[in-house]
């Protein structure tokens, strides 16, 4: 099995801080739109970055540095919109990820940051809740899973911390579910061997435990004969088709579906039949991790559309320029206030469009659409895509 | 930390947290676009003193009063897209954010303005208007960062001011903070021509009334030439048919085009002209003009097929520059009619492999941007001298009654060159009547003293530079 290894994971920084052309379209950057300080714009990281990383760069110099360097990197939604505008391809994220990692060496990560590394490597879960209850959805929706748990399938059905602890999302896993059983989907799911994607862990600039992680997934998975993976959260499906590719190399051959994409595709085989009207308007709110990160844009939009008479209406920024809601990148962890501010810009537009119900592929999105939404008093239901799909089939919640 | 004490306490008793001494935020706030070598510092002290994120009217108005009184240079900036240093400091001093201000957005619709604050970015504004069923009359190639303020401040044109002309032509009020304190709402033509161009000289706009137009489809046709005689003879056809925006590259641009989005466009003068058109009678009328206009230059039309398609690349062009090392670039405004002369010269100045792009700013002229890319990473001195060999030959463009793109640092003496002479002394009357202490952005428009040898200007050592260094 060829893996990688950190230094695979890593790129040169200090060369890519170099590449940029300080043409500033990356201005659009959501955080340095409410911070406003040219240190928290990506090109203004870029410029910490070249005095950081530099060879002969006193170490007080270092120091100095690293306090705004760390602050605007820990500052980021990793969204994604910079490095998608970046006029000459630099890899923000990755940049951003090994800066992270930096710090991380430095001992520079704040208490809530390990706080959350340390309970996603005990538990498995970023919840720091104890992993046997990992099937708590389960049992309060009421649905019984004994059946699907760790059996041979082609099809894995990877939940995700938030869905199987959250219970703001307690709708997510028994729609998938129940979208599963109708369209007669041969499934299993990895149940309390389900271990965090490590998302978050890569995210925040942990490497070798998240790299565990990949490994403890990897071969679980393929223990089942699992050939193909769907989940309903965006950020494991960014993890399972970017990050692990990367860590695991080409022993990780899985086929990675978002729910929308399987979904998309029982439509056109014509299993899934979506018969039931919605008559509320509905709009999509893309998350970053699906459209930025993976390029994920018409399958959700074809699995609303192939709703009888729906009313769909884009929101004014959609898809590759759809704003991002505030929550990513752990930057609720880091900063709340900031996440908040970044996504009362997104509320405004979900006002703008009339909505009535706001469909989304993401858990994190979900939570701070609706807590957004919430805030500003809105009459506006925001509901996982999954939800939305066992909706118009006219099932139950 | 240079700034002296009692400056300091001044400034942080007023201002607070909005003012950052920190080496890293300094160095952040040392440059714009143009990434100039470390040699450079011989002519300028780029690293400022401090930064003030400010956030409205008041801040500026407080941070002019303490200026005045400590006599610190304020050095403007926006978003830092343009390479002419009219955002970095002279002589050290505060550089002013004003990507502060909190953004504003009033839209009449019987008028068809727009009122925003000068921080507004181009294209989150012209988002807005579409909502509304209007654009902008006309915005930089740098639309998806420039500001509006940034983009006054710099002279103004962009794609659309063949048709609608630059920002002096659609600013209806200006709202500036003088150097003196005060609050100026300005509607006469006469006064706004002042600021335009101005980088914040003459003081700090803090509110825009702009006109807007109704967002009208663009059709775009292109066209080839294949010497810059043709090319030019082509460009003044092409002015006939009162295009929306002609835009166009020289063959090595072409050829970088092509390998950074995958065309196959042919090795020659590649022109885009667009134009707005509403009915299918207009786009008819457009094409019979188009195809008479190249037909008398002599050049060929390009499959209409690839020229949509194109057009999408237009705020895209820097990324040609991603397979170069290194670059330097000037910009000058140039004469239809009698600028071949002056774009062979380039050439073969630089033998060839010069890149330029064009766009029309008005029916006779247009703004050439100049790059000289570099496949290693230059040395200072190199990169100091090629910018100082670009410097003499935008100069050149004189004797085809061209002139620099706007003065900014770079250019600063060469207001009466880009303005007339007319402007000059109402500019300079002006500048004494606000500002007689010179602090809002010294070393801008009009030449400074040189640090080192303060006898002598500062556009005389580069001039002089220019000529004896290479």
């Amino acid at each position: 099995m060829i893996m990688s290894s950190l230094t695979d994971w890593h790129v040169d920084v200090l060369e890519y801080a170099q590449k940029c052309i300080y043409c500033g379209y990356c201005s659009l950057c959501p955080t340095y739109k409410e911070l406003k300080w040219e240190t928290n714009h990506p090109r203004g990281i870029l410029e910490q970055i070249k005095l950081y990383f530099s060879e002969g760069t006193k170490e007080n110099v270092k120091l100095e540095v690293s306090k705004t360097l760390f602050e605007a990197v820990f500052a980021c939604t990793m969204c994604k919109a910079c490095e998608n505008i970046c006029l000459v391809d630099i890899p923000l994220i990755k940049i951003w990820e090994q800066v992270r990692q930096e710090s991380f060496k430095k001992g520079r990560w704040s208490p809530s940051m390990l706080s959350l590394y340390n309970k996603v490597k005990d538990t498995q879960n970023i919840f720091g809740l104890p992993p046997e209850e990992r099937l708590i959805w389960a049992k309060l929706s009421g649905l019984v899973m004994t059946r699907r748990v760790k059996k041979k399938a082609p099809l894995a059905y990877f939940v995700g911390c938030q869905a199987s602890y959250s219970g703001k999302m307690s709708e997510i896993a028994p729609s998938v579910v129940k979208i599963l059983r109708k369209t007669k989907t041969n499934f299993t799911i990895l149940g309390n061997d389900e271990w965090c994607c490590g998302s978050p862990i890569f995210l925040a600039g942990g490497y070798s435990v998240g790299k565990s992680f990949a490994k403890h997934n990897l071969d679980e998975l393929k223990k089942l004969g699992v050939k193909r993976i769907v989940t309903a959260c965006s950020g494991c499906y960014r993890a399972f088709k970017i990050v692990y590719p990367r860590v695991l190399g080409e022993s990780w051959d899985f086929e990675v579906l978002h729910i929308s994409e399987l979904a998309n595709e029982l439509i056109q085989s014509g299993k899934l039949k979506l018969k039931k009207q919605i008559k509320e308007k509905v709009t999509f709110k893309d998350p970053c991790e699906l459209v930025r990160h993976c390029g994920l844009i018409e399958a959700p939009r074809n699995v609303i559309n192939s709703i009888p008479n729906v009313r769909f209406e884009e929101l004014p920024s959609n898809k590759e320029e759809a704003l991002c809601c505030g929550g990513g990148g752990l930057l609720k962890l880091n900063d709340s206030d900031l996440g908040n501010k970044v996504n009362s810009k997104l509320i405004s537009e979900i006002k703008y469009s009339e909505a009535d119900i706001v469909a989304n592929g993401c858990p994190t999105c979900l939570d701070t659409i609706q807590a957004g939404v919430k805030k500003e008093g809105l009459d506006i239901e925001v509901i996982d895509i999954a939800e939305l799909i066992l909706r118009a089939m006219g099932e139950k919640k | 930390m240079t700034l002296k004490r009692n400056v300091r306490s001044r400034f942080v008793r007023f201002i607070g947290k909005k003012l950052r001494e920190d080496r890293t935020t300094l160095q952040v706030y040392s440059r714009d676009m143009s990434d100039l070598p470390s040699l450079v510092s011989i002519f300028f002290k780029n690293i400022p003193d401090g930064v003030i994120l400010a956030s409205s009217v008041e801040d500026i108005q407080t941070i002019y009063s303490i200026a005045n009184e400590t006599k610190t240079p304020i050095t403007q900036r926006a978003a830092g897209t343009a390479g002419l240093g009219g955002s970095v400091t002279y002589n050290g001093g505060l550089v002013v954010d004003t990507k502060g201000f909190e953004q504003k957005f009033f839209f009449d619709p019987l008028e068809q303005t727009v009122t925003i604050n000068p921080s507004y970015v181009f294209s989150d504004l012209q988002r807005e208007l579409k909502l509304q069923g209007l654009s902008l009359c006309s915005y930089p190639s740098s639309y998806h960062s420039a500001t509006i303020g940034g983009w006054i401040a710099h002279g103004g044109h962009g794609i659309g001011s063949a048709q609608y002309g630059g920002a002096l032509e659609q600013i209806v009020e200006l709202e500036v903070v003088l150097p003196t304190g005060h609050l100026v709402k300005y509607t006469e033509r006469d006064h706004i021509s002042l600021f335009v161009g101005s980088h914040g000289t003459l003081g700090t706009i803090t509110e825009v009334t702009l006109r807007v137009k109704f967002d009208i489809p663009l059709k775009h046709q292109g066209c080839t030439f294949d010497s810059p005689e043709e090319l030019v003879k082509g460009l003044g056809e092409i002015a006939t048919t009162f295009p929306h925006s002609v835009w166009f590259l020289n063959p090595k641009h072409v050829e970088s085009f092509n390998e950074t989005f995958g065309y196959n466009l042919p090795n020659r003068y590649v022109a885009i002209i667009s134009k707005e058109v509403s009915f299918e009678e207009e786009e008819m009328e457009f094409n019979r003009l188009f195809n008479n206009a190249i037909r008398n230059a002599g050049g060929q039309i390009l499959d209409r097929r690839y020229t949509e398609d194109i057009w999408k690349f237009r705020f895209r062009s820097l990324s040609m520059l991603k397979h170069c090392s290194d670059y330097v670039v000037s910009e000058v405004i140039l004469p239809i009619e009698s600028s071949d002369k002056y774009i062979r010269k380039l050439i073969s100045k630089f033998k060839g492999n010069i890149h330029l792009e064009g766009e029309f700013i008005s029916p006779t002229h247009y703004a050439l941007l100049i790059y000289v890319l570099s496949e290693e990473k230059m040395s200072s001195l190199k990169k100091t001298l090629l910018n100082l060999k670009l410097f003499k030959l935008s100069l050149k463009s004189k004797k085809v009654k061209g002139y620099p793109y706007s003065t900014g640092l770079w250019f600063s003496g060469f207001y009466g060159q880009i303005y007339g002479k007319d402007e000059l002394r109402r500019y300079k009357e002006f500048k004494k009547s606000v500002d007689p202490k010179n602090i809002s952005n010294p070393g801008k428009v009009l030449s400074p003293k040189f640090r080192f040898f303060p006898i002598v200007s500062l556009k005389f050592v580069v001039k002089l530079a220019s000529r004896f260094m290479l």
